[in-house]
């Protein structure tokens, strides 16, 4: 015992040396760099309300030469696993991956702007934002002040990885629930490696800070002028987009090159360029390539395709690989002579891939300009299409390959007849995979044959801004968590949806009643991909504010982490609850009195994975699309029977709350008219003022009959505690349906926590402000 | 084989306990009108209305009809439901109600026990397929049968994948033709 003591301080005594500990900027809380074990009791009472909820891909593990194993009819695998235990684990690898994902990007990021700029450079995110780092300060309990001290918090998250991804090798964790705790522990993880990367971009880069107005910036390929050169970058990493933009202003050849970019690396480079365009989400990869547009591509790192070289090849565009995470087999050229790699690509038509950041982007412009003017980049026409649409013979194979479930052929079919309609209405469901042309028997060139249906169309996407401010939080800070300002929407993620326009839908609706609207990732640049009747994109028709109407533009992937940031600091801030590892009081007032929602529409990645469960341990809910069902795990609760108890901190007693608020922590919507409503019920919380609650009310019955039907919604009784919670404008209908169900007035409670509803280290005071 | 191929390929080679693909109506009647406490689950896509104009949700009330079936609407469903002059007997999303379908104790929709046999119905494929996998794991209790057009891997009973509607139509006719010539 006394060893294990002695241990254990050791391992503190060395982890306060990491944080500095000896700088008081605020008291330490009980887990600084917390490890597997010190949120587990966190993690547990969450996943006593919220179960996982498992949907099972495979009936088999095929980890290990012991199998493959059949789990079916609780059969348990050579090693000792169960069904819902082989779930776990591989929820966990996803997020480990989204984590290793993010975390590697900030690794690389950081060290090529300490090269740049050496390790002792200021962070500075402008004169609004004093609390820089919340996810660093909560987790890791230190206060960065240099790229520097960016290392140590994401050396901790390299450690933290290595020791989940050890629990799932064979034959070890065998508790679907643990799996679960390692899950939520990565998924913290990667808003810290998030938040690491993006702070780390801003100050490296000198994108824009404490700036809610950032510029409005191109978007869609009818955008793009067509005869200049074009590079398009693609990723999620700025480390080469960045450096082309300087190369080109150092050679005054902006106005002469076009700039674009697919996925989080376009908006990255819009932050450092407001000349630079968006092509648009993942789900326009494949065919913004095969449209050969692009005179060179250069790929860096995660949402990129592994067939980009062949589809370079195939229409003539040049390809960089420009990171090592995807070298595509192709011949290193980072330390060859540059006007020897620019002679190979343009005559022999050759791939290559070169990490030097200035030689690619080098490499890049010099071939671009050369090829282009040899390049034809011609769009289809309706006559052209109709001739290539007269070889499909209908015959289903696409639509039993479309992961969207829509009947291709059918629209190619009309196409044949010179009726657009129908493939129009499809391209707005096609989310690019390729696969219905890859299966087609006839050849038929889909995705050409799309190009008919593609607007030409220009859109605006506002750039991304990064942090918000604490300004901004001091404002919404009260009327948020007394719903008076119903609630905050964030907007997150890939491009897997059932339709490209539901976000700039859900954007609307939301903004339109006075939520605060957040995005970032694909999601922000498709919330633009779509005007109104005035001509309007909802960056346009909104204002770019953190406040109720406000419409956000975060920025990529890794400005996820502003956004957890954001509900930190209003429990650091609006209510002075101090952050410094103190993880626990931090998620439990945000379960508790933030109503905020996350909407991850179009998940499809290990990335969305983690980034989502990152967020639920934080105590924010997410709802998904109906393809994350896939992710094979949900957290879910039975709102009538599971456990709704809190502690009232302030009179210290245990009440039965019944209110199930939030009900879900993560949830599968099957359509956008589903989720709407559950996205506005769950922005209601147990901290809610009769006057906020009836506002949330409001909002929660108004779009259950707008996209529902009439009637109240079922549940609507769990969530009345008092006559005062009852919207005015329905209060009557409440009042009738409440009463003829025997419904009971509750009361009120004072401050709800979970701290002290199970065995924790944080004492109840803690969550007193 | 071929008939079992399933729509979505590469998402359902599920490996070992697969569905029992059933064309014939009479069958699939008496497996229904067996069941002590069936539950029907309607999803969005039987909003959408057949080349004849017929909405896809009257088949779906049609065999609730005849065997005196409770309905459970998903999604956005219940409105329309309501408005061809139904009410359906209790409202969750897909998620909610197999999560509810798992628990052995659960009540059901009458509160009079769990049910025995459950119906999926217009629910989009990968969603339907995912949540009858939850089933087959972990709800031994009950048996889940299929009434779309396409072949679901993890159902008990499913249909096989109809090429063309009106085979489908006809099918889901003559199912009701039987379900209401009683035992």
């Amino acid at each position: 015992m006394a060893v294990a003591e002695k241990k254990l301080s050791k391992k503190l005594e060395e982890i306060h040396e990491r944080i500095k500990a000896e700088v008081p900027w605020e008291p330490l809380g009980p887990t600084p760099m917390p490890e597997i074990p010190d949120l587990r009791q966190w993690d547990m009472r969450l996943l006593k309300t919220y179960a996982p909820f498992y949907a099972p891909f495979c009936d088999l593990c095929c980890f290990c030469t012991y199998g493959k194993c059949d789990l079916t009819e609780g059969r348990r695998g050579a090693c000792g696993i169960d069904i819902a235990t082989q779930q776990a684990r591989f929820v966990l690898l996803a997020c480990l991956m989204g984590c290793s994902a993010h975390s590697a990007h900030a690794g690389h990021i950081l060290e090529f702007l300490i090269e740049k700029h050496g390790p002792d450079k200021k962070i500075d995110l402008g004169g609004s934002i004093n609390i820089e780092a919340p996810n660093i300060r909560t987790v890791v309990g230190l206060k960065p002040e240099t790229l520097g001290d960016l290392q140590i918090a994401l050396e901790y998250v390299f450690k933290e990885i290595a020791h989940l991804l050890d629990s799932c090798h064979t034959g070890q964790e065998g508790s679907a629930l643990d799996y679960e705790s390692k899950a939520l522990h990565a998924g913290m993880l990667d808003h810290v490696g998030m938040e690491v990367a993006d702070i780390a971009q801003i100050v490296g880069f000198n994108y824009p800070t404490c700036v809610a107005d950032t510029p409005l910036v191109d978007m869609g390929w009818g955008a793009i002028d067509k005869s200049k050169p074009v590079i398009l970058v693609s990723g999620h990493n700025p480390a080469t987009s960045t450096v082309l933009i300087d190369y080109l202003r150092e050679h005054n050849l902006e106005d002469q090159v076009e700039v674009c970019g697919l996925c989080c690396t376009a908006l990255e480079t819009t932050r450092y360029s407001d000349k630079a365009k968006i092509v648009g989400p993942l789900s326009r990869a494949l065919f913004f390539m095969r449209a050969g547009i692009a005179d060179v591509i250069m790929t860096d790192e995660q949402c990129i395709r592994t067939d980009t070289p062949q589809e370079a090849a195939k229409v003539g565009s040049a390809l960089i690989a420009s990171l090592d995470k995807a070298m595509y087999g192709l011949e290193d050229a980072t330390e060859m002579d540059t006007d020897e790699i620019v002679r190979r690509m343009v005559d022999n038509k050759e791939q290559f891939a070169i990490l030097d950041s200035p030689k690619a982007a080098e490499v890049a412009v010099r071939v671009a300009m050369k090829i282009a003017p040899q390049r034809k980049k011609e769009w289809l026409t309706e006559e052209e299409a109709i001739e290539l649409a007269k070889k499909c013979t209908n015959c289903g194979m696409c639509e039993q390959v479309c992961p969207n479930l829509f009947n291709i052929g059918g629209g190619i079919t009309e196409v044949a007849k010179g009726n657009f309609d129908l493939i129009r209405q499809q391209f707005l469901q096609c989310i690019g995979c390729g696969k219905c042309e890859e299966e087609c028997p006839n050849n038929v060139s889909i995705f050409k044959i799309m190009q008919t249906a593609a607007s030409m169309e220009t859109w605006k996407c506002r750039a991304g801004r990064g942090p918000i401010m604490d300004t901004e939080i001091r404002n919404v800070g009260a009327p948020l968590t007394l719903g008076t300002i119903p609630g905050v929407i964030a907007l997150v993620g890939c491009s897997n949806y059932p339709n490209i326009e539901d976000i700039a839908d859900m954007v609307d609706e939301f903004a339109r009643r006075k939520y605060i609207v957040v995005l970032t990732g694909c999601a922000a640049m498709v919330a633009g991909m779509k005007k109104d009747k005035d001509g309007l994109t909802v960056y346009e028709k909104y204002p770019p504010d953190f406040d109720g109407g406000g419409v956000v533009n975060i920025g990529s992937c890794v400005a996820n982490a502003h956004i957890s940031g954001a509900a930190i600091k209003i429990a650091n801030i609006f209510a002075a609850l101090p952050l410094r590892g103190n993880y626990e009081v931090m998620a439990d007032y945000v379960l508790n009195r933030v109503g905020a929602c996350g909407v991850a529409w179009g998940a499809y990645s290990q990335k969305a994975a983690s980034i989502g469960t990152g967020f639920n341990r934080l105590g924010v809910p997410v709802v998904l699309g109906p393809h994350s069902s896939k992710y094979r795990r949900l957290f879910l609760s039975r709102k009538e029977e599971d456990d709704w108890k809190v502690m009232d901190a302030r009179k210290r007693e245990i009440v039965d709350t019944v209110e199930p608020a939030p009900e879900h922590l993560a949830y599968v919507c099957e359509t956008k008219e589903k989720a709407m409503p559950m996205m506005a019920k769950l922005c209601i919380r147990r901290n809610d003022t009769p006057q906020g609650r009836a506002i949330k009310l409001n909002h929660y019955i108004s779009l259950y009959r707008k996209y529902i039907g009439a009637g109240l919604p079922e549940d609507i009784h769990l969530f009345v505690r008092r006559d005062a919670d009852i919207p005015l404008v329905y209060k009557k209908e409440v009042r009738a349906h409440l009463q003829e169900i025997g419904w009971q007035p509750r009361e009120p409670i004072g401050l709800p926590t979970l701290i002290g509803t199970y065995p924790t280290k944080v004492p109840v005071d803690a969550v007193i402000h | 084989m071929s008939a079992v191929i399933p729509r979505h390929r590469v998402n359902v080679l599920t490996g070992i306990k697969s569905a029992r693909l059933i064309e014939d109506p009479v069958e699939y009647a008496n497996l229904i009108k067996k069941a002590k406490r069936p539950l029907l689950v309607v999803g969005p896509l039987l909003l959408a209305s057949t080349a004849d104009g017929k909405i896809l949700m009257e088949y779906a009330l049609d065999i609730a009809k005849a065997c005196n079936i409770p309905i459970c609407a998903t999604a956005q469903t219940k409105g329309r439901i309501v408005e061809l002059g139904v009410q359906p007997d209790c409202v969750y999303d897909t998620v909610e109600i197999v999560n509810a379908l798992k628990d052995p104790d659960w009540q059901g929709v009458k509160k009079e026990g769990n049910h025995d046999l459950v119906m999926f119905f217009g629910i989009r494929s990968d969603l339907g397929n995912q949540g009858l996998s939850t089933l087959k794991h972990f709800a031994p209790h009950l048996k889940t049968m299929t009434l779309c057009k396409h072949y679901f891997p993890h159902a008990n009973y499913s249909l096989p994948n109809f090429k063309k509607d009106t085979k489908w139509q006809e099918f889901l006719e003559n199912l009701i033709a039987n379900l209401k010539k009683g035992d």
